[in-house]
């Protein structure tokens, strides 16, 4: 599903420049991953690099997807189009603040990814996933008219609506109560086992993780470098 | 991926949507642009309204056209040609000398008026503005108080006099013609008949002595040797821009003339500065207009900031995404100039309803004609549209990567 092997990113530049680095990572089908690691480390600028939004400074290999599409041809060739295409096709997003558009429906922001890449707007999935998460009274509120929990849960299903290969959590728990969190974090999982994605989480709460018992790429701390490495 | 049309009405959608949603500040927005809009309309349309008004006025009255030749000379038929034929002449007909274009006109029942104009016609006489003024030699056009005095109606016969003293002995030529249509006061107040150029030069040529059987003349010397000649011509200008070159033509020819100039220049001094008022105006608005313009959207644009990186997240280009501002931009204004439409109908109807019946200002009219309302819709799209670029631009720089962090 998600190959990577080599993958090393700068930010920022000169003294204040800090690297981030990641030597091996295979995603399966149906795996989930949690990236853990303190706040400032680097785990959104890993989670940028992997979801195609960074350009590396070097990248050995990186495989996505159930056909293979060689993320680093691309990237080498600077096909900012063809990247962009395999990102909405075959990542899905959830963001921290859920990043729902407010003046979308709650069925609208859901179905925008699918009406983007011209799906069918009827999918499976999509309303298997509603009902698991309780979404449906919901469905043609605002954003706005929603608690930030349900905000969240609606940001999850429209991460996969378009039945995307890999699911990409950038702390989707950060603004919820522990209860909340919880619940979120039991949802997501059961989607991404049910729809057999790939998962990708990454999260500050160790507790929450360690209690699923998620497999963790944990940050290693270094001179102006930052590893990711498989926790066992 | 989508076709490009699916893509286009995905994003109109979204545009309406978020309008929609964002109602308060959109209509901020608009309203700035009916603020512009409408004045603008409105000054346009008094500007345009009154000119027009003016300009109508000049034309419909024939006299403003007429260059008058106002002393006698001898053209032959060559002149007469060249007249016609020059681009600034609408109609020009030869007169002949003035004591010759006077006649006696004898109706029914003894009806009679003497010393009657006797004024030559022709196709598309300015003067008449009527579809009979092509006559033949044995018709006529009364004026309305000739016929009044005669009791002539349409399809009368009228007799037309003239005498002459020839060899001692008075004579009078007399002809038989038929009223082919009688022109109102309004157009020509005194008493008067119309007749063909052909029968104006038979009593000219009668009048000096001449063989002239059109009108029973037995006696006097034949006519074989003798040319076409006019003493003036009744000229008239095509159009009121033509007025002036004509008689510039016919002065430098030492013709004296005298025509409405003054009236006309006029009219155009008060469209000139009219014209001037409006374009400072009008300029001053617009980069007022601008200016807000330029602000509202950058504004927006940060507003949005983090909506537009979602945007690109999903899969958006950056030129969708620029497209998306463009296209919003294009909506408010087009709402902007409806209601600027609107508001300079119930303006225009104002001023119409209240300045209109006025005796003092005569038929006031505020007007604007459709292509008008099209120029200005497309002048406000364009502004908009470019305006919106400038916000576009900073559009197309938002990174997918900007909706993963906390603005």
């Amino acid at each position: 599903m998600l190959e990577i092997k080599g993958l090393r990113v700068v930010r920022g530049q000169g003294p204040q420049s800090h690297a981030v680095r990641l030597d091996a990572l295979q995603l399966r089908a149906g795996e989930v991953w949690a990236v853990t690691g303190e706040s400032g480390c680097g785990k959104s600028t890993l989670l940028e690099a992997i979801g195609l939004l960074l350009k590396p400074e070097r990248l050995d290999c990186y495989l996505l997807g159930s056909e293979q599409h060689d993320v680093a041809r691309l990237l080498a060739g600077e096909q900012h189009a063809a990247l962009a295409a395999l990102r909405s096709r075959e990542l899905g997003f959830v963001l921290q603040s859920g990043g729902l558009l407010p003046f979308l429906s709650v069925r609208d922001n859901i179905l925008l990814p699918r009406r983007l890449l011209g799906l069918d707007a009827h999918s499976h999935a999509v309303e298997k996933a509603v009902a698991a998460l309780s979404l449906t009274p919901l469905l043609d509120k605002l954003p706005q008219a929603l608690s930030i929990g349900e905000r969240q849960r609606v940001a999850c299903v429209r991460a996969i609506a378009h039945e995307p290969r890999v699911l990409l959590a950038d702390e989707p728990t950060a603004a919820l109560d522990p209860h909340n969190a919880q619940r979120l974090f039991e949802l997501l999982l059961e989607l991404v086992a049910e729809l057999g994605l790939s998962a990708l989480l990454v999260s500050h709460d160790w507790a929450l993780v360690e209690r699923f018992g998620l497999p963790r790429l944990g940050a290693i701390n270094g001179q102006g470098e930052t590893r990711f490495e498989p926790l066992v | 991926m989508n076709p490009w049309y699916k893509r286009l009405a995905l994003l109109v959608r979204l545009s309406l949507a978020d309008l929609w949603h964002d109602r308060n500040v959109s209509l901020c927005m608009a309203a700035s642009l009916v603020a512009v809009i409408a004045p603008l309309l409105l000054l346009f349309g008094l500007k345009h309204g009154v000119v027009s008004q003016l300009q109508q006025e000049l034309l419909s009255d024939p006299r403003n056209l007429e260059v008058k030749m106002l002393s006698s000379g001898h053209y032959d038929q060559a002149w007469l040609q060249r007249l016609q034929q020059r681009p600034e002449v609408g109609f020009a007909i030869g007169q002949t000398r003035s004591l010759n274009t006077q006649a006696d006109l004898l109706g029914e029942r003894g009806r009679f008026v003497d010393n009657v104009e006797v004024i030559p016609t022709a196709a598309n006489d300015p003067l008449l503005a009527s579809e009979f003024s092509a006559l033949q030699a044995d018709q006529l056009i009364l004026s309305e108080r000739a016929a009044q005095r005669l009791e002539a109606k349409v399809g009368d016969s009228v007799r037309l006099r003239v005498s002459r003293r020839l060899n001692e002995v008075n004579e009078r030529g007399e002809r038989t013609l038929r009223v082919q249509a009688i022109v109102a006061a309004v157009r020509f107040a005194r008493p008067a008949a119309f007749v063909s150029p052909e029968l104006l030069l038979d009593l000219e040529h009668y009048r000096d002595g001449y063989l002239v059987p059109a009108l029973g003349a037995g006696s006097g010397q034949s006519l074989e040797a003798v040319g076409v000649g006019y003493a003036r011509a009744r000229i008239y200008a095509r159009d009121i821009d033509s007025v002036a070159p004509l008689e510039q033509w016919l002065n430098q020819q030492r013709i004296e003339t005298s025509s409405r100039l003054a009236e006309i220049d006029s009219v155009k001094a008060i469209n000139h500065v009219l014209g001037l008022i409006f374009g400072v105006i009008a300029g001053a608005a617009l980069i007022g207009c601008i200016a807000s313009l330029v602000g509202a959207f950058l504004a927006n644009i940060d507003r949005k900031r983090r909506d537009l990186a979602v945007l690109r997240l999903l899969g958006f280009t950056s030129s969708a995404v620029a497209v998306y501002v463009v296209l919003q931009a294009l909506l408010l204004s087009l709402t902007g100039f409806v209601g600027g439409l609107a508001c300079y109908y119930l303006g225009s109807l104002l001023f119409d309803q209240l300045l209109g019946s006025s005796q003092a200002t005569g038929a006031f009219i505020c007007h604007i004609t459709v292509w008008h309302g099209l120029v200005a819709l497309l002048l406000a799209l364009l502004v908009a549209g470019l305006v919106a670029l400038i916000g576009a631009v900073r559009a197309i720089r938002i990174q997918p990567a900007e909706s993963l962090r906390e603005l």
